[in-house]
């Protein structure tokens, strides 16, 4: 039994949440699989963390510095070998994230870890660890073990565990590595197109349309309702792909997420994985779709199996 | 007409020999010399002129189809000419003018011709004259009266275009920008008003020379005394006279007029080759080769050449480069046309104009322009956009109106095959072929949920794979899965159920018919479903086909056969009115309704049954009040050729709407019936759209029949209860 | 020039599909097979590639599965694919990403692409590692979840922007021969039309088995168990439309006090 190590994630100077969220994800099994919870933060000014990852839960803290801020995968990489060969943990757990996709699997198959992405449940089995995780467009659960592999690395769902709420004092250490010669380098980064539209992240009641509107027509039809009903006019990826509604109304992950909703209206979406992402932590969600085995409804509070155009026209007259 | 009086009467007096046409009399020999000159030119550049057309022709594609059954061809070509059957149609009085105009000039032109044959032919080499005596003079008689018919049809042209002004002449084009080269067409106008003057010009001068002919010769009794005979000549030439014009000055008139006249005619002639003058020649070709299925069974491809479709103008086969120079712009296509309603960049008329400029400047000369230059897909001048060619919906109206049998739709289908090759079409459309080839179905949803439907209902259907059955009902994709659909599609079950009619479904065996996919221009897709559907197909036992669908009507119909599919195929309204009309069905309660009928295309136009739902409207008790548009002229929902997956663009009245509006204007209107599955969903959305709901309402006529036979049912229930 | 396309026979399951006897997998016969969708992107990326640089720089589309797989590689072929690769050794039944990742080195290896072009993600399993795996293995340069890129056949490196949470984009540099997992929406991918596939069907698939290769394709993982989860379900609202409606209305009062 040698800890756990779990990898913070931050970017441009800020401590992105899934970090904690990690932090709690490995409690339950920290006794089977390793007593020590190490949190590792990577990158130039990595110390400025220090505070908001000093939380109950957190045994120790260690400070990677790089020559850049921000994310480079190969150094990355070669921080969390170097700093996996010293603690030989028998879990590492990162954020499933753009970031880690560019890191994780490489740092696996380089060292012959247990692998697994995108998991959204971690338990032991003895001292073995079980990986829990969708397939088949999220329509089984799939359980993973790994047979043979003294340390598993598993990149987690972010949205999955509550982040810790007491703060501790983990001690907290420096660890140098000899960083590579990075083949890449960071340019720059690019804000989504101005909002001129709306921040849809600041809205409280939002109605988002998906798929099942069909055509672009129609979006027109669904911001009077949106008006109607005083809703802000969201939508799922694909309705905002094909241009019938700004990326900044988008919801879910490579969009926007509905931080500050209180009740969130999806009509004609299914719920796919990207799209709940920005939305499932809702507390009222009201569901409107013609297939009766349409993701969303598991994240729903409320649903209704049927036409959103029925629904819509309705719905209008109760708000005249 | 009394023969044997008037022979009697002009030969009292007169020589049969002397009463003739003086041709040539006065004339010196040099300048009877030039004329022939002249003559012979005039020939040799219309020869010319119709090799160069011909050899325009040649280089399109091959066409065997086209050439078989020669003779029957020519006899049905010579019929629709005589008879202008096909002029007449939704515009009788150009129709009128257009007779006049054609007998006319026909009728001159023989006489000319009659003239020549006698005068340099059978006179010169046989010694054997027949312009004389009673035949001359019946002659004048009728050449004056053609005259007449030819200025009197001109007439009214001009003031067609000139004062009527019917928008389907307005030549500006949808597709193109005002500002953009040749937006208006005006090359066009000017070409149609040089025709009309020339023509006039050649037939008014004819009567002045005739008349001046008269005075001229006044002096001779077989010539004035039978003046008559030349009516509006003697007319004119009484006129002449009164205005104190005398033989020796009428002489010299006529010498002017004659050269004046003669050149005209003759440069006329010269030029028929190179002008919209043509159409005499090919709109009477492209009716002989008429197809009478063009837009019903579209073209097989080749499944092993390196391309499919029309890239460039020489992958037209010549039989539609012929359509190309038969079109006369006359606009009935342009007026038909629903997309172009709904200001979509289409108007058939412009495509087919555009295809043929493109050909004229690239095949008319000598030797073919390098490959680059005969792509006649993109955004240049003469080129037809993607944007055109993706706004037709098949509803082939513009194909059944054509009064020269243009094949619109073949050759937008055959532009399509090329698009559809090199992925120029809308990404929902691209999905939706996709999505058709993965599940079978336009809606994405499992094969295993195609007879879903069948579940609503309170006794089984048969499955045709496993038992053999008398009808072989094929339900195609909307009829199975789109919900509101399901409804009728049950409601038609339950008919047959009552009817005692042994019928089965093929279940997961059945694919999409392939009806809109082909004419999306997906050709290997279509091929594929129509060979799934054949095999399955084979493999049941069935005595004839029903669908509900006159999608897959026409496909299974008028396709399937040249993939070895043949089928006896009935749309549901005709067996629904067997039924009833053997006593199976009863609809005894008699609706009432005020109701119209939306002919679906495939249905009506393409296979022409118009009378099969009128006859059930009838049966349920409805009043049936027609749209001013219906039958053969009836207004597509805009659902066809593969645009029911395509979204139609914001902010303009789409064409399912436009027939909303004009059903409503039938006062009191209650019942607007279908007999389309795609139907009922365009017009149940447009009725909504265009603010009608609560008005009337939209119904395919199962549901009416169901509801006239619904009391019986009832009846029948409670008789068993006791 | 040479660009190696990696591509994926994903599989959809059918509405009422079933778990295989041994828990381990879904039965067979509830699957739908297609190319994936992001692998759609991936060969367009590379054909734009191609066709920029005048059709020099050659495309080769590899996959590891059986010969039903080949589907995949004839539609790839369709749209303008040089050449397509198909690997399979009955041992890589049940093989996981990393293990698939070891196979495509292999190919790799001996391809020698300048730029390798993979999906970031299966559209069934979502593991969005395979590509960056195989970075690993080739000690390639990489970079994940490319929304956007510029580059040039024969570059010495390649502009690319990541698509990050939230909307936010990185650009990075990245020195080729490198690695890139493409995002959808990267571009409008090319229509493979049945006439092309069919006639694609005539161009030959070279076949390798994984022996060929010579290397072991040890899996990261194993499967215990696969179940269809317990859903937590909606409240459902039943009732014609315009009962639901009013329930809704209902919903929406008491939830923003209105």
């Amino acid at each position: 039994m040698s800890g756990i190590l779990v990898v913070a994630e931050h970017r441009q100077g800020v401590l992105r949440p899934v970090s904690l969220e990690l932090v709690s994800a490995v409690q339950d099994v920290r006794g089977a699989l390793g007593d020590k919870v190490t949190v590792a933060v990577i990158g130039a000014g990595a110390r400025a963390h220090q505070q908001t990852l000093s939380m109950a839960g957190v045994d120790e803290l260690v400070f990677i510095d790089t020559p850049d801020a921000e994310f480079d995968p190969e150094v990355t990489e070669a921080a969390l070998a170097a700093l996996a060969a010293e603690i030989r943990p028998s879990l590492v757990v990162v954020p499933h994230s753009v970031d880690s996709m560019g890191y994780a699997a490489s740092l696996a198959i380089r060292n012959g870890y247990g692998f697994a992405t995108d998991v959204f449940g971690v338990a032991a089995d003895g001292a073995a660890v079980v990986a829990t995780r969708g397939g088949y467009g999220q329509k089984v659960n799939v359980e993973l073990e790994f047979p043979g592999a003294s340390t598993v690395l598993l990149a987690l769902r972010g949205g999955t565990w509550k982040p810790p709420v007491d703060a501790a004092s983990p001690a907290a250490r420096d660890f140098a590595f000899s960083a590579p010669a990075s083949r890449s380098k960071n340019v720059e980064f690019i804000s989504p197109p101005a909002t001129n539209d709306v921040d849809m992240t600041a809205k409280e009641f939002i109605l988002s349309v998906g798929r099942g509107v069909g055509e672009e027509d129609n979006i027109e039809r669904f911001r009077e309702l949106a008006d109607t009903v005083g809703a802000a006019l969201g939508c799922s990826r694909p309705v905002a792909d094909s241009g019938w509604l700004p990326k900044s109304r988008q919801i879910g992950q490579s969009g926007k997420t509905a931080a500050q909703c209180k009740l969130y209206m999806a009509m004609g979406i299914s719920g796919a994985i990207q799209h709940l992402a920005g939305m499932k932590h809702v507390e009222t969600i009201i569901a409107v779709n013609t297939d009766p085995n349409a993701s969303i409804f598991s994240v729903a509070k409320y649903g209704v199996i049927g036409d959103m155009f029925e629904i819509a026209d309705e719905l209008e007259k109760h708000f005249a | 007409m009394d023969n044997a009086a008037s022979t009697a009467t002009t030969s009292l007096y007169f020589a049969p020999e002397q009463i003739t046409r003086v041709l040539f009399e006065g004339f010196a020999s040099s300048a009877i010399y030039l004329f022939y000159i002249i003559g012979i030119a005039a020939i040799v550049v219309f020869c010319h002129g119709c090799y160069v057309q011909v050899r325009k022709y040649r280089r399109g594609a091959g066409d065997t189809a086209s050439q078989a059954q020669i003779k029957d061809r020519l006899v049905a070509m010579v019929g629709t000419v005589l008879s202008h059957r096909t002029i007449k149609r939704r515009d009788t009085g150009a129709g009128h003018a257009h007779r006049l105009i054609f007998f006319g000039f026909v009728l001159l032109f023989i006489g000319t011709a009659t003239i020549t044959l006698e005068y340099d032919i059978t006179a010169r080499l046989f010694g054997f004259k027949f312009w004389y005596g009673d035949f001359y003079l019946w002659f004048s008689l009728v050449l004056d009266l053609a005259g007449v018919g030819l200025i009197a049809g001109m007439l009214y042209m001009m003031a067609r275009r000139g004062w009527i002004k019917p928008p389907k002449l307005d030549y500006a084009r949808p597709d193109r920008e005002p500002g953009d080269p040749d937006f208006d067409r005006s090359g066009y106008r000017r070409e149609d008003w040089a025709f009309l003057w020339a023509l006039i010009i050649i037939a008014a001068t004819g009567f002045v020379l005739e008349a001046a002919r008269l005075v001229w010769l006044q002096d001779r009794p077989e010539v004035w005394t039978l003046r008559w005979w030349s009516p509006v000549g003697a007319l004119l030439a009484e006129g002449m006279r009164a205005a104190g014009l005398g033989a020796e000055g009428a002489g010299s008139l006529r010498g002017g007029l004659w050269w004046f006249h003669g050149a005209i005619a003759l440069v006329f002639i010269a030029l028929i080759p190179r002008t919209k003058v043509k159409h005499i020649f090919t709109a009477s070709g492209s009716l002989m080769f008429r197809d009478p299925l063009a837009a019903q069974r579209l073209p097989k491809t080749d499944p092993d050449a390196p391309s499919v479709g029309y890239a460039k103008i020489t992958d037209l086969t010549w039989k539609h480069l012929l359509n190309l120079d038969a079109c006369t712009k006359c606009g009935r296509c342009h007026e038909a046309c629903p997309a172009r309603a709904a200001g979509a960049p289409l108007s058939p008329r412009d495509v087919i104009l555009s295809l043929r400029e493109f050909a004229n400047d690239a095949l008319e000369k000598q030797s073919l322009p390098e490959e680059a230059k005969l792509d006649i897909h993109g955004k240049d001048v003469g080129q037809v956009f993607m944007e055109t060619l993706w706004s037709c919906r098949t509803c082939m109206a513009c194909v059944e109106i054509c009064p020269v049998a243009v094949e619109h739709v073949p050759i937008i289908v055959q532009m399509r095959r090329k698009l559809v090759e090199e992925g120029q079409m809308e990404p929902l459309l691209q999905k939706t072929l996709q999505t058709i080839h993965k599940t079978g179905n336009s809606f994405g949803e499992s094969k295993r949920k195609r007879a879903a439907w069948t579940k609503g209902l309170d006794f089984p259907v048969k499955d045709a794979r496993k038992e053999p059955v008398d009808v072989l009902w094929f339900v195609g994709d909307y009829a199975s899965f789109d919900p509101r659909n399901q409804k009728v599609t049950q409601g038609f079950a339950r008919l047959l159920n009552q009817a005692g009619v042994n019928f089965g479904i093929l279940y997961e065996g059945e694919s999409n018919a392939g009806n809109d996919v082909r004419r999306v221009g997906e050709e290997g897709l279509y091929e594929l479903l129509a060979e799934n559907n054949i095999a399955t197909l084979s493999s049941a036992g069935f005595k004839r086909i029903v669908t509900t669908d006159p999608h897959s009507f026409n496909t299974i119909k008028n396709e399937y056969p040249d993939f070895g599919g043949k089928y006896e195929i009935v749309h549901y309204t005709q067996m629904v009115l067997e039924l009833i009309r053997e006593g199976r069905l009863t609809p005894d309660r008699k609706l009432g309704y005020r109701t119209t009928y939306h002919d679906p295309c495939h249905l009506g136009r393409f296979n022409k049954e118009y009378d099969a739902p009128r006859a059930l409207i009838e049966a349920v008790g409805c009043e049936l009040v027609d749209m001013a548009r219906s039958r053969d002229n009836s207004f597509c929902c805009g659902a066809g050729g593969g645009r029911i997956w395509i979204p139609d663009p914001v902010g303009k009245d789409k064409p399912a709407q436009i027939r909303m509006k004009e059903a409503a204007q039938i006062d009191g209107l209650e019942v607007f019936a279908v007999a389309c599955p795609k139907d009922l969903t365009m017009f149940e959305d447009a009725l909504k759209t265009t603010g009608n709901e609560g008005r009337f309402v939209v119904r395919e006529l199962i549901e009416l029949i169901e509801e006239s036979m619904a009391p019986r049912q009832i009846a029948e229930e409670a008789v068993e209860a006791v | 020039m040479k660009i190696l396309v990696p591509v994926k026979r994903i599989a959809a399951l059918e509405e009422d599909f079933e778990i295989r006897d041994d828990g381990r997998d879904v039965d067979g016969d509830f699957i739908n097979w297609d190319l994936n969708e992001w692998d759609d992107y991936s060969l367009e990326t590379a054909m734009q590639i191609k066709e920029a640089a005048g059709g020099e720089p050659e495309v080769v589309v590899v996959t590891v599965g059986p010969d039903d797989a080949e589907e995949v590689l004839r539609k790839c072929l369709a749209k303008g694919a040089d050449r397509a690769i198909r690997v399979w050794d009955d041992a890589l039944e049940g093989a996981d990403q990393l293990a698939i990742a070891r196979v495509l080195a292999g190919v790799a290896k001996t391809e020698a692409p300048d730029l390798i072009l993979a999906g970031v993600q299966s559209s069934d399993h979502s593991h969005g590692c395979t590509g960056i795996a195989l970075s690993a293995l080739l000690d390639m340069p990489h970079a994940a979840v490319v929304a956007a890129m510029t580059y040039s056949a024969g570059d010495a490196k390649v502009r690319v922007q990541r698509e990050l949470e939230g909307g936010m984009l990185h650009a990075v540099d990245v020195s080729t021969p490198a690695v890139l997992t493409i995002q959808l929406g990267i571009n409008t991918p090319r229509y493979a039309s049945l006439r092309g596939i069919k006639q694609a069907a005539a161009r030959p698939i070279e076949e390798l088995s994984a022996a060929d290769l010579g290397a072991d394709f040890a899996s990261a993982s194993r499967v215990r168990r696969m179940y269809v989860p317990e859903k937590s379900r909606a409240q459902m609202i039943e009732g014609s439309p315009a009962e639901q409606a009013a329930r809704i209305a209902e919903i929406i009062r008491e939830a923003t006090g209105a």
